[in-house]
C-alpha cells in the first residue's frame, strides 16, 4: 500500500486520532515507570516540539537558526533558579510559561538588530554567536548559575512518570496545533512570501521584520518550554547539558529528514531519527556515534528535500530524485 | 577582574594574540574559500583539523621525526582528501540547495569525531618536540619558540595561497567563480572543477591548521568544533570570501581573546570575542575588510 494514505485529509485525520489515542491510552495500561516505550515517546515528544519551533522559523520564513540551545538553556535556568529561590514549584505551569515567554523575549530583543540587518547565513552565525554568549555567562554567573558544576534540584520531589509523559504530549500537541493554525492563516502565507521573494513581499505589503521575528519568537517560546519540561526532568542543570550544540542539531536533522516547510515532515522525521538512535544504540552501542553520523551523511545525500516531499508525491520517481543516479537519466 | 597591565606585559599579550590569532587565520581563510565556492559555512573544518592533527601525532609516535615533516608528509593525503571529499559528496549534494550542504558538513563533522574517539580512543593527546618549552626572550618579553614556528608556517601558507589564487589561471577561476559561478561558468570555468580545487585547497589549509593545534594544544577527537566556531568569527570580522580578510580576522580574534583573558579574566574571553562577533555582525556585515556587495533581486 502506498504511503500516501497518510496524505489523503480525512483518512489522515482519523489516522492522527488513532495515534493520539494510543498515545494517551498506552502509559495508562502499561506501568509507565518501567516501559521503555514510554521514555521513547516522552523524549521524541520534546525533540518533535523543538524540531517544530525550529522548523517555523527555518523552513517556514526561511530564517535558519543555528541558536536554538540558547532558548533551551533559558528555558532550564529560569525554571532552575526560580525553584531553587522558592518563587515556584515542581512541575510549575507558571514557571514553565514564563520559562517560555522568558526566551520569546530573548528571541525579540536578539531578533530586533539580527534580523534587521542580517540575511542567510549571517542569520544563523549570529544566532550561533547568541547560543555561546549565554553559555558563557551561565559559566560565569557566580552562584546564581553556580558556573560549571551547575543547580541541583531536589529530585525527591519526583513522583511519577505519567506527569512528563502528559505535560510533553499537551506541548508537543499544542506546538503542532499552533503550526497547523498558523501556516494555514494569513500569517503562514506572509512567512512563504517571505522565505520565497523577500523583496517581493515587501512591495506586497508584508511587514517583513515583525513576521521574522514571530516566527523566530514562537519557535523559541516552545523551545523554552521544552527546556523547562527537561529541567524538571534530570533534576540538574549545568552549562554542558543546558547549551548542548546537540539541541541545535538534533532537532534540524529531524526536520530535514521529514522535511524543512512542511507541517507533518518535521514530526515524522523526530519519530524516525528518534528510532533509528535508539536502535543503533540497543544493537551497536559502541558503533552507535559512527552510525549517527553516517546517517545524517547520506539522508544529506539521498534525501536532500526530506522524506515528506516524496510522500506527497510532489516530486517525480525517488529514483530520479537520488543526486547519486543522476546520471542514469541525463541526456546524452 | 579588569586588571590593568604594565606596558609591557601589554605588549607581550599582544604578541601572543598574534602568534595564536595566525592559526585561527589559516583555518578562517579555508573556510572562507570554501564558502566563497559553495557558500556554506563548512562546520567540519575543525573536525578535519583534529583529524590532522591525529596524522601528524601518529606519524611522530610512529616514527619519531619532527611534526613539521610529518605535516608536509599528510599535506598531499589531505590535497587529495579535500577533492575527493568534493567530487564523492558535495558535487552531488550541492545541487539539491545550500541547507542539504550544511546537513552533510555537521553529518561528516559527527561521522569523523566518533571516527577518531573509536579508531584512536577519546584521550587527549600531546605532541613534545625538543622545542615546546623553549621561549624567545627580547627585553622583558618571552615568545614561545612553537607559536613563533605556527605563526611562521601559518604566513607561509597564506601567501603560498594567495601567490595561487593572484598569480595562476586556475586561481582566477576560482576568484572567479567566488565572485559569481553562474558568469564564471558562461566563460567556460568549470564549476565542478574550480569547487573541487577550492576544496582540495580548504583542506589542506584545514591540515596545516590541524598540525598547529597538534603541536600548540594537547586535542581530544571532540576539540574541533570550538575551532570550527572561532574560525567562523574570523572570517565575519574580515569578511566572508575574502583571503586577506579571514587572516586579519584572525588576529584580530586571538588580540581580543588574549587581551581579555588577562584584564577580565580567561573565562570571560569566549563571551568577549562571541560579543566582538554579534557587534561586527549587527553593525557591519560585510565585515572589516569586505566590501559592500549590491543585493541581488
Amino acid at each position: 500500500m502506498s504511503p500516501r494514505f497518510l496524505l489523503k485529509p480525512k483518512l489522515s485525520y482519523s489516522f492522527l486520532g488513532v495515534v493520539l489515542c494510543f498515545f494517551i491510552v498506552y502509559p495508562l495500561v502499561v506501568d509507565a515507570e518501567l516501559s521503555y516505550l514510554v521514555y521513547f515517546l516522552y523524549s521524541t515528544f520534546i525533540y518533535v516540539t523543538l524540531a517544530q519551533g525550529w522548523n517555523l522559523a527555518a523552513g517556514y520564513t526561511g530564517q535558519v537558526s543555528l541558536g536554538q540551545h540558547a532558548f533551551i538553556g533559558i528555558g532550564a535556568y529560569m525554571t532552575a533558579i526560580t525553584w531553587r529561590t522558592g518563587w515556584t514549584g515542581y512541575l510549575d505551569p507558571l514557571a514553565m510559561i514564563m520559562s517560555g515567554l522568558g526566551a520569546a523575549l530573548v528571541a525579540i530583543a536578539i531578533g530586533v538588530p539580527l534580523l534587521a540587518k542580517l540575511r542567510g547565513d549571517y542569520f544563523a552565525l549570529g544566532t550561533l554567536g547568541l547560543g555561546e554568549i549565554l553559555r558563557v555567562i551561565a559559566i560565569n554567573g557566580g552562584s546564581l548559575t553556580e558556573g560549571t558544576a551547575g543547580i541541583s534540584l531536589p529530585s525527591s520531589s519526583y513522583v511519577s512518570m505519567h506527569y512528563y509523559y502528559y505535560i510533553a504530549l499537551l506541548i508537543v500537541v499544542i506546538a503542532q496545533g499552533a503550526l497547523l493554525w498558523i501556516t494555514h492563516s494569513r500569517i503562514g502565507l506572509a512567512l512563504v512570501a517571505i522565505r520565497e521573494d523577500e523583496t517581493a513581499a515587501a512591495a506586497n505589503g508584508i511587514a517583513i521584520l515583525r513576521y521574522k521575528i514571530l516566527a523566530f519568537a514562537v519557535g523559541a517560546f516552545f523551545t523554552g518550554l521544552c527546556g523547562s519540561l527537561n529541567a524538571y526532568y534530570v533534576f540538574h542543570i549545568n552549562t554542558t547539558g543546558a547549551f548542548s550544540l546537540n539541541w541545535v542539531i538534533v532537532p534540524i536533522l529531524m526536520a530535514s529528514l521529514g522535511g524543512a516547510g512542511t507541517i507533518w515532515g518535521p514530526a515524522f522525521g523526530a519519530f524516525i531519527l528518534a528510532g533509528v538512535y535508539e536502535l543503533a544504540n540497543i544493537w551497536m552501542p559502541e558503533l552507535h556515534p559512527i552510525f549517527s553520523g553516517s546517517f545524517i551523511v547520506l539522508v544529506a545525500l539521498f534525501l536532500p528535500d526530506g522524506l515528506m516531499s516524496y510522500l506527497t508525491g510532489r516530486k517525480d520517481r525517488i529514483l530520479q530524485k537520488l543526486p547519486v543516479f543522476h546520471w542514469m537519466f541525463q541526456k546524452a | 577582574m579588569f586588571g590593568f597591565p604594565s606596558f609591557s606585559i601589554f605588549l607581550q599579550m599582544f604578541l601572543n594574540g598574534i602568534l595564536l590569532g595566525c592559526m585561527y587565520g589559516v583555518a578562517a581563510i579555508g573556510l572562507s574559500l570554501i564558502f566563497g565556492c559553495m557558500e556554506i559555512v563548512f562546520i567540519a573544518q575543525g573536525a578535519v583539523m583534529i583529524l590532522a592533527a591525529y596524522c601528524v601525532y601518529w606519524i611522530v609516535v610512529l616514527s619519531s621525526i619532527d611534526p613539521l615533516f610529518g605535516f608536509l608528509l599528510i599535506l598531499p593525503i589531505f590535497i587529495a582528501f579535500g577533492w575527493a571529499m568534493y567530487m564523492g559528496l558535495f558535487r552531488w549534494v550541492a545541487k539539491a540547495g545550500k541547507n542539504p550542504s550544511l546537513l552533510l558538513a555537521f553529518g561528516l563533522m559527527v561521522l569523523f569525531e566518533n571516527l577518531m574517539s573509536v579508531v584512536w580512543s577519546p584521550d587527549v593527546r600531546t605532541v613534545k618536540t625538543w622545542y615546546s618549552t623553549a621561549t624567545l626572550s627580547f627585553a622583558e618579553i618571552n615568545l614561545s619558540v612553537t607559536r613563533l614556528i605556527v605563526a611562521a608556517v601559518a604566513l607561509i601558507a597564506t601567501s603560498l595561497v594567495f601567490l595561487f589564487l593572484k598569480k595562476t589561471m586556475m586561481g582566477k577561476a576560482v576568484r572567479a567563480a567566488s565572485e559569481d559561478m553562474h558568469a564564471a561558468s558562461i566563460l567556460g570555468i568549470s564549476p565542478v572543477g574550480v569547487s573541487a580545487v577550492t576544496f582540495a585547497v580548504g583542506i589542506a589549509l584545514a591540515g596545516v591548521a590541524g598540525t598547529a593545534v597538534c603541536i600548540t594544544y594537547p586535542f581530544d577527537p571532540f576539540f574541533g568544533l570550538t575551532f570550527s566556531l572561532k574560525a567562523l568569527v574570523a572570517v565575519a570580522f574580515g569578511g566572508l570570501g575574502s583571503v586577506a580578510g579571514a587572516l586579519l580576522g584572525g588576529v584580530i580574534l586571538g588580540v581580543l581573546e588574549s587581551l581579555s583573558s588577562y584584564m577580565i579574566g580567561a573565562g570571560w574571553a569566549d563571551a568577549v570575542s562571541y560579543a566582538a562577533f554579534l557587534i561586527v555582525l549587527i553593525f557591519r556585515p560585510e565585515g572589516i575588510l569586505g566590501t559592500v556587495s549590491t543585493e541581488k533581486v
